[in-house]
């Protein structure tokens, strides 16, 4: 049955592959690039032959995504402890934040180019500004699901607030918390890549507008694999520490 | 209600701080303007930006259409083939959770810079996680219902019409509130990066031209619509949801 | 008519796992006499649900047939059978009146005319004043009742039962049986009940069928010659209870020595 559905799988995957390789030859190839244009494409841009520098942005669009994403992990758990934890504030101030959300966030993308300029600085807060919400979610919602009678329970057997949280709720919030700096990270990477695309003067995707500008348009598909392979190689990373999290405090 | 008011007391003293800031010069206002300053260059550009508002909201209304009708519709047929939605799903998660920016180019190439391209974008970004929502939907339909009307005799169709359907109901309200920020943020993106003629053209021109108080009118403006299409959409949520 | 109402022959049902195929009932036979009561009971996962779920054609034997009035039952007919679950499975999105309405809804017959049957039903059974409550506006034996109104509602009949009161509590499911018997005495259906309760086993029925453990075949048929209602004190019914129980409790020491 398994199988069968990954055989499944790869044949859909083939037959896409191939399908848009015949159509894209039968009309332009400049603009519907087939796949034998982009594998050479690909190899060039690997080798480091159709952009040398290919590294030194690769490495701009990483650090970007680090510090944007280390800021949303720690504002996102400060301010997702102090709503979940005070139920006051959580009552006044979760749903500010949940009509935020209501908000197409890109619309802050132009007020962020302002205020912090063309360089890494507004890349890494507009993924700061996407990745934070799903970990401010997550708190609160792994917050709720804590059970009041499991707290008492430690309690009465003489648990203090640090064990009460390191044995009791901890635990019990685990997978939404961890499901949720997952999703975070997953976003922060979405900010830094939708804002150097929109402007910027380097990073991964300042290489693709540039390769798009110049009509390059292999250059541009290789440059678009390469990101999808980074942004699943860091998903998996992610996906590889959350078991791990999981196997250790669980 | 109490909370309501402790609500507009904290935006109110935000907003009092901040125009104090500004006016005392600790924040530079030519990048942080005064609430004052940006209320009254909301009054000025306000005739210039209700058209392109209007276009945009209407653009985004296009792609939310095709990606509610295509979301549900597939995601109907999809969910009720487990096969299907086995072989499919890391497809549809990836269209879901990849950065879907990296495509705009090549649609900006292929299609123009018109409203075309932003409808197909929108749509690109609606439509995924209101189709995932209605495969979950349909999968999770409470397996003893569809045993009952087996049961009493329902036909395929009337699985379908009186069981499946309202059963998916939340999952395709919830769908629906998704799809409108997902088709309004494409839309938004399309007009930013290719300069169609819209609200995500205003914002970076503004932002380009440096001019901060007209560049905040106009991003409170978009947000405040899209709050109000949310709430819009609670309300007709509600309305069909009195059962829950 | 002459002849059993419901026949069971000889029929066998394994499911298929990732890992293997379990045998669910292994030969089961049985007979069910026209308006008769018979409680099927025994040890979890016997595969009492499979039974009822194979007379009610929702599930097809792998051997062996079920026949009711002599003909092959091949799949689910409303017409002759109604079904009632342990789970009431109440469409949450329709309020009680239009639940009971819903399998006459889908033979077709006219919105006025199936609200007034499902109507005439509920009153008797204490539910007039909720007929226009959703479900979760109602109790777990308010719903049940509307679960088996809504059996009742089609007019079949053999009405099939599978554990109908085991989510409810001791009480409430005492009253329920209570219930039940009155209605059964006035409508003269054929009913198959299954349980784990021999309380109820007793109480209810005119013939109890013991199944052994997994897989299930038939491990003993008691007769209940009382009349009704019956007393849970009375010798009759306590020496009856002793057999029933000596049955069952070598079965069940089966499963839970697994």
């Amino acid at each position: 049955m398994i199988g069968r559905v990954l055989a499944a799988r790869a044949a859909l995957g083939l037959g896409v592959v191939l399908a848009w390789e015949v159509a894209a030859r039968a009309r332009d190839p400049l603009l519907y690039i087939p796949p034998s244009r982009v594998l050479p494409a690909l190899a060039r841009l690997l080798l480091l032959r159709s952009f040398p520098l290919l590294p030194e942005h690769v490495w701009l669009t990483l650090r970007e995504i680090l510090v944007a994403y280390a800021l949303a992990v720690g504002v996102g758990l400060a301010v997702g402890a102090v709503l979940g934890l005070r139920p006051t504030l959580g009552r006044v101030y979760a749903p500010l934040l949940g009509a935020l959300y209501a908000v197409p966030s890109v619309v802050w993308y132009p007020s962020l180019m302002l205020l912090f300029g063309l360089g890494a600085a507004s890349k890494i807060a507009f993924g700061f500004l996407l990745g934070v919400y799903p970990v401010v979610l997550a708190v609160l919602a792994g917050v709720r699901q804590v059970s009041r009678e499991l707290v008492t329970v430690a309690r009465a057997f003489g648990a203090g607030p640090g064990r009460v949280f390191r044995t009791v709720m901890l635990p019990s919030m685990l997978s939404t918390l961890t499901g949720g700096l997952r999703a975070g990270l997953a976003l922060t990477v979405v900010g830094v890549i939708v804002g150097e695309v929109l402007g910027s003067t380097a990073g991964l995707g300042y290489l693709i507008t540039y390769a798009y500008g110049l009509l390059r348009t292999a250059d541009y598909v290789a440059l678009v694999l390469v990101t999808l392979a980074i942004v699943l190689a860091i998903d998996a990373a992610a996906g590889l520490a959350e078991r791990r999290a999981r196997r250790r405090w669980a | 209600m109490t909370i309501r008011a402790l609500q507009a007391a904290s935006v109110g003293a935000a907003l009092l701080l901040w125009e104090g800031a500004a006016r005392a010069r600790l924040v530079d206002p030519l990048f942080v303007p005064a609430p004052t300053a940006v209320a009254a260059a909301l009054g000025q550009v306000l005739g210039e930006a209700l058209p392109a508002l209007g276009r945009t909201v209407a653009t985004a209304f296009v792609a939310y259409a095709l990606s509610v009708g295509l979301g549900v519709g597939l995601g109907l047929v999809i969910g009720a083939r487990r096969f299907l939605g086995d072989v499919l799903s890391p497809f549809l998660l990836a269209a879901y959770g990849l950065p879907k920016i990296l495509v705009l180019p090549w649609i900006v190439l292929i299609l123009g810079t018109g409203a075309t391209p932003a409808v197909v974008y929108g749509t690109l970004h609606g439509l995924f996680p209101v189709l995932l929502l209605v495969i979950g939907g349909v999968r999770d339909v409470d397996r003893s219902l569809i045993t009952t009307a087996r049961a009493f005799g329902a036909r395929p169709w009337q699985l379908y019409s009186r069981v499946i359907l309202p059963a998916i109901v939340p999952a395709v309200l919830a769908a629906m509130r998704l799809g409108i920020v997902f088709a309004l943020l494409g839309v938004l993106v399309v007009e930013m990066f290719a300069g169609v003629r819209g609200m995500g053209f205003e914002l970076s021109a503004f932002a380009n031209a440096f001019q901060a108080p007209e560049l905040f009118a106009l991003t409170l403006l978009v947000s405040a619509v899209a709050i109000a299409i949310g709430l819009v959409l609670d309300g007709l949520g509600e309305r069909l949801n009195r059962w829950r | 008519m002459a002849g059993p109402h419901i026949v069971v022959d000889g029929v066998s049902k394994r499911f298929e796992t990732s890992a293997d195929a379990v045998p669910a009932l292994s030969e089961v036979s049985l007979a069910v006499g026209r308006r008769e009561f018979c409680t099927v009971i025994g040890p979890s996962g016997c595969g009492k649900s499979t039974l009822l779920a194979m007379i009610g054609g929702l599930v097809l034997p792998d051997a062996g047939q079920v026949r009711i009035d002599g003909q092959p039952v091949e799949g689910p007919d409303p017409r002759r059978v109604a079904m009632v679950f342990q789970d009431p499975a109440l469409l949450p999105w329709r309020t009680a009146l239009d639940n009971v309405a819903f399998g006459l809804e889908l033979r077709g017959m006219s919105r006025p005319e199936r609200r007034r049957i499902a109507g005439d039903l509920l009153g008797p059974l204490g539910l007039r004043e909720f007929a226009e409550r959703y479900p979760r506006e109602l109790s777990g034996g308010m719903r049940q009742r509307v679960a088996i109104a809504r059996a009742l509602a089609i007019d079949s009949e053999i009405v099939l039962m599978d554990e109908p009161f085991g989510a409810l509590d001791e009480q409430t499911r005492l009253l329920m049986g209570e219930w039940l018997l009155s209605i059964w005495t006035r409508a003269r259906k054929t009913v198959v009940f299954v349980t784990h309760s021999l309380q109820e086993a007793l109480l209810l029925s005119t013939r109890v069928v013991a199944l052994t453990a997994r897989p299930g075949r038939v491990k003993s048929v008691l007769e209940v010659p009382l009349p009704y209602p019956r007393d849970l004190e009375s010798p009759g019914l306590a020496s009856l209870r002793a057999t029933l129980w000596g049955e069952i409790r070598e079965e069940s020491l089966k499963t839970m020595g697994r």
